[in-house]
């Protein structure tokens, strides 16, 4: 006896309780399933399990399981955790904790308070995402969870009759819709601040200096707003653009990993290569504490700071190395030369080994682009530098950009990392274009090195400290120039400041559906290509790399000199009580608004009075209006005929929305003249 | 009796917060007007987070410390959608009672120990209104009773109360209560009706049997008499233009299966017949008690469509009968001393 009945029929015959049950476990789906990626098997299995069984009860309006069932599953899923991650705190353990959490709390959704832990639940698991991507993609499908989630809230408070998800979706809309504002405000306003407490990243890499670099594997660069360094000139000021603190160098190369080179090669008086010239720069830094055991000089810096507790020293390459951890904030002085040169007669053979050195099978596309490149009539019998400028050429007029959401290169083979990053899909940030250089230079059998350091610095503070923050740091090069020895290139600068984050570029071979796009419209493509980055770009300014950097500059604009965080958070409590005023007084305009009917009622009553009529309150001016004709008689008819008009504009069958305006000034005019007419018929007698 | 005024005598001992709060609550709801018609405004709406909207906000504190301590831009778009949402929910919920009228229909009379029935009239000159929440102040807390406001127009609803005891009843305090939409605020209005509520003496159960009636001498009394159940029976053939609702059916079944006719309750007959509902027939029992069994009497006695009077100390109803008499016995009853 199987009944058969559509689906959609199935649907709007569901009691309410299991079609909400329903759509709530649709919304933990579409929730949890970008997850998938992340969880480990049986979390996928256990999780699709658990939700599937609770729609078939809610289909079947069968009983909740007993309550021991969910918790021994959850202690189940705690173990199977450990196994799999060895941990259950991070990223991954945590996130597959709290998928396996909201699986099983929907088995237990008894009271209006486990339905709430569902919804917060759901809440914590949409910014879990954020974690791993912050893409449009992901923030799109978050936002339509979150209008999922505040829809079956909606639904819960709705108790009467089925409302339609329709109604109760457009009602969560709306409550979004109006609190959009309060989010931009504290968006924009919020003062951000660093981490509170160190916390667990994995994989997406946060800027900020480490002692080696792996190309290809950040697919996504977190904007980390820690506060590196303050730098305070007390002589004369330096521009930014001239500001490079030198961090670890990077020389070997293993094909995946750039690290620093392992045995630090002393620095006798005889053999010192730094050679300074012009006048020093007096600079004063206070720097937070580091996780590598090195300082941050400005180039050129040749005498040590003077630290307590500390010794300094300079390597080879002009970096400067500690002897211990700096676990607090140190504060020193130290003088730079802008003007510098990191010479010696030659390099010897083993340095001139150890920055060609270049594994085998590394990029071959991009060493064999480097030596097409060298072949070019104009570049045969270049320089380094007229290399470096050539490539800078290049980089300008080949639409590379840069960004730093380029995605992760050489998933497939990381030998071709750099392949896809120079030849393919050309978007990367300052350590791609510094890798690929050095590469590139390598190849062509020009010694050359990454250099890595923080660049730049934000205006200087009331106190004449510039801050540099984690992301401000930086990777560039170095190559090799005879006589001039080693020379800074920094070919991230050359995507020109107007060329950065900028449209247009790469173009995949197409495929089917882009095949006949072109042929139908030779420029739709590039134009939604362009569309698509130039939507992609603004995410990225306006979203994803809002920091304190962006909202002091704002309040710059708005006139505040030297402005702080202080500065910000002051604003943002002005703001929020200027509206809460603005509330107060409405609320209070509120409460003495009357209906303009009853307004326009206590007038003619008042008007009336002055005539001598009682006019009592709950009198509707037919009432009134025979008042006037007992009163007054045929001289009083004109203004009977009035009120009956306001008896026809309030209650009649063309009954105005409001009072008019005119009419009262006839009526007033009207008593005025019955007024006038009553008062020298009463004199005339006498 | 003596136990609950023990306990009442020595609440605020034993729970001070407790009694505090019931003597903050009954020193505040002897401020509220007593009406039967009422606006709620902004003075007489009040909101507070629901425990749920304290759940939220640890929630959107748990995401704005992730937010912080990830550097999550879109982390912090999360975290303020929410708590933007939150606070717009906040008015919304405030919204959904601004502005509503509630009117209260005069009650019907009821017997204490059964549930007087409050028609409420929900009105909105405004937009819809969901999820309101109507129940006594004294009730517990998950016998709202819910309706919806469609936008301009109006919803009855009924709220029901039990009376314990007889006599004028002022109607009980209202609460009205809407969490409407996200739940995260709670917003009540309390509301003191006018109007007031006659309460019947709860008629006793089981029935004890009625007094025998009181026969006049021309009475010619031999096919009466007064049942145990407190039916009086007296029945006669059936006349034309007899209400069906006289028709004795189970004695006519048997009647006509043996060829007779239609029988008639006689009504003639009981209209002749007097009985007295007596205070002193129910000695022995406590005063309340015997109101009880008086209303029981007089219940059962209308049923039987019997003459009937009331005799108790300081009022004697004569004998009469009809809807109107048995009102005026009860109301008696109900207001006797």
């Amino acid at each position: 006896m199987a009944v058969t009945m559509s689906p959609a029929l199935r649907w709007r015959n569901l009691p309410r309780d299991a079609r909400d049950t329903l759509f709530l476990l649709a919304v933990i789906l579409w929730t949890v399933l970008p997850h998938v990626g992340h969880l480990p098997p049986w979390c996928i299995a256990l999780t699709g399990l658990v939700l599937a069984w609770r729609a078939h009860l809610a289909v079947t309006n069968a009983p909740l399981p007993p309550r021991w069932l969910p918790i021994v599953a959850l202690a189940t899923a705690t173990a199977l955790t450990m196994l799999s991650f060895r941990t259950l705190f991070g990223k991954d353990p945590g996130v597959t904790m709290a998928v396996v959490l909201m699986a099983l709390k929907t088995l237990e959704l008894r009271a209006r308070r486990d339905a709430f832990v569902v919804f917060f639940l759901g809440f914590f698991l949409v910014l879990t995402h954020f974690l791993y991507s912050q893409s449009i993609a992901v923030a799109a499908a978050m936002l339509v969870s979150v209008w999922g989630l505040l829809t079956a809230l909606v639904l819960a408070h709705m108790p009467v009759g089925q409302p339609s998800l329709k109604q109760a979706g457009s009602l969560a809309l709306r409550t979004a819709a109006l609190g959009a504002p309060i989010m931009v405000l504290l968006f924009v306003m919020f003062p951000r601040i660093g981490p509170l407490w160190g916390v667990p990243q994995a994989s997406l890499a946060g800027t900020g200096l480490s002692n080696s670099m792996n190309l290809g594997s950040v697919g996504e660069l977190a904007v980390d707003d820690r506060i590196a360094l303050r730098v305070r000139f007390p002589d004369r000021s330096v521009p930014a653009q001239r500001l490079y603190f030198r961090g670890p160098v990077l020389t070997r190369f293993d094909g995946n990993l750039w690290t620093p080179l392992s045995i630090d090669y002393p620095i006798t008086a005889r053999n010192d290569p730094l050679e300074t010239s012009g006048a020093g720069v007096r600079y004063e830094i206070t720097l937070e504490p580091t996780s590598l055991p090195l300082l941050p000089l400005l180039d050129a810096t040749p005498e040590a700071p003077s630290l307590e507790g500390m010794a300094a020293r300079r390597r080879e390459d002009l970096s400067w190395a500690v002897n211990r951890l700096t676990r607090e904030r140190l504060r020193f002085t130290a003088i730079a030369y802008p003007d510098y040169r990191l010479s010696q007669e030659a390099l010897t053979d083993r340095q001139r080994q150890e920055n060609l050195q270049l594994p085998d099978g590394v990029a071959p596309r991009t060493r064999a682009w480097a030596q097409a490149f060298r072949q070019r009539p104009d570049l045969a019998e270049a320089t380094p530098a007229q290399l470096t400028a050539a490539l800078y050429r290049h980089i300008r007029t080949s639409q590379y950009t840069y960004t730093l959401t380029p995605g992760t290169y050489g998933e497939a083979d990381s030998k071709a990392a750099i392949d896809e990053f120079w030849l393919d899909r050309r978007q990367g940030f300052c350590e791609h274009f510094a890798a690929t250089y050095v590469v590139v230079m390598r190849s062509l059998g020009l010694p050359a090195r990454i250099v890595t350091g923080y660049q730049g610095a934000e205006a200087a503070d009331g106190d004449g400290f510039r801050t540099v923050r984690q992301s401000n740091a930086h990777a560039w090069a170095e190559y090799w120039q005879e006589g001039a020895g080693w020379v800074r290139a920094d070919p991230t600068a050359a995507v020109a400041p107007d060329r950065i984050f900028s449209s247009r570029s790469l173009r995949p071979p197409p495929g089917i559906v882009g095949g006949a796009l072109e042929t139908m419209s030779p420029n739709l493509v590039p134009q939604l290509r362009s569309l698509w980055e130039t939507l992609d770009n603004r995410w990225n300014q306006w979203v994803l790399n809002y920091s304190r950097g962006q909202q002091l500059d704002l309040l710059s604009q708005l006139g505040i000199d030297a402005p702080s965080w202080q500065d910000l958070a002051k604003l943002l409590v002005l703001t929020l009580s200027g509206f809460a005023l603005v509330g107060v007084a409405w609320a209070w305009w509120d409460r003495q608004r009357q209906d303009p009917w009853q307004r326009q009622a206590a007038a003619v009553a008042g008007v009336l009075r002055r005539l001598g009529l009682p006019a009592l309150p709950h009198q509707p001016p037919r009432q009134l209006a025979g008042d006037v004709r007992a009163r007054f008689g045929p001289t009083g008819e004109p203004l009977a005929a009035l009120l009956m008009v306001a008896e026809h504009q309030r209650y009649g069958r063309e009954a105005l929305a409001r009072p008019s305006r005119a009419w009262f000034a006839t009526l007033r005019t009207e008593a005025r003249r019955l007024q006038s007419t009553k008062a020298s018929s009463e004199a005339a007698p006498r | 009796m003596p136990a609950a005024a023990l306990r009442a005598r020595f609440l605020p001992l034993l729970h001070p917060v407790t009694a505090t709060r019931q003597r903050f609550r009954a020193w505040w709801q002897q401020r509220l007007p007593r009406t039967d018609a009422l606006l709620l405004t902004q003075r007489n709406v009040y909101i507070l987070p629901s425990r749920a909207g304290l759940m939220f906000g640890a929630t959107v504190i748990v995401l704005l410390l992730a937010s912080i301590n990830y550097q999550l831009n879109l982390g912090y778009v999360l975290t303020f959608l929410l708590a933007g949402s939150g606070v717009v929910s906040m008015h919304l919920t405030h919204n959904t009672l601004r502005g509503l009228t509630l009117q209260l229909r005069p009650p019907k009379p009821a017997f204490a120990g059964s549930p007087v029935v409050m028609d409420v009239t929900l009105g909105s000159t405004g937009p819809a209104r969901y999820g309101i929440g109507l129940r006594t102040e004294a009730g517990p807390a998950d016998t709202l009773t819910w309706i919806n406001v469609d936008a301009g127009g109006q919803a009855h609803t009924q709220v029901s109360f039990v009376p314990p005891r007889r006599g004028l009843h002022a109607m009980p305090v209202l609460t009205v209560e809407t969490r409407f939409p996200l739940g995260l605020f709670r917003a009540w209005a309390v509301w003191r009706p006018a109007a007031t509520v006659l309460v019947y003496p709860q008629p006793e159960q089981p029935p004890a049997p009625l007094p025998p009636a009181h026969t006049s001498p021309s009475e010619t009394a031999t096919a009466r008499r007064v049942s145990d159940g407190g039916e009086v029976e007296g029945i006669r053939t059936y006349r034309r233009g007899d209400p069906l609702k006289l028709v004795v059916w189970k004695k006519a079944a048997r009647y006509l299966e043996t060829g007779g006719d239609l029988v008639s309750r006689d009504t003639s007959t009981a209209a002749r017949h007097e009985l007295w509902l007596d205070w002193q027939q129910c000695a022995g029992l406590a005063p309340e008690d015997r109101l009880s069994r008086l209303a029981a009497w007089v219940q059962a006695a209308d049923r039987g469509q019997a003459r009937h009077g009331l005799r108790l100390p300081g009022l004697e109803i004569p004998p009469d009968h009809g809807e109107n008499h048995r009102r005026r016995c009860l109301e008696g009853l109900a207001l006797w001393q």
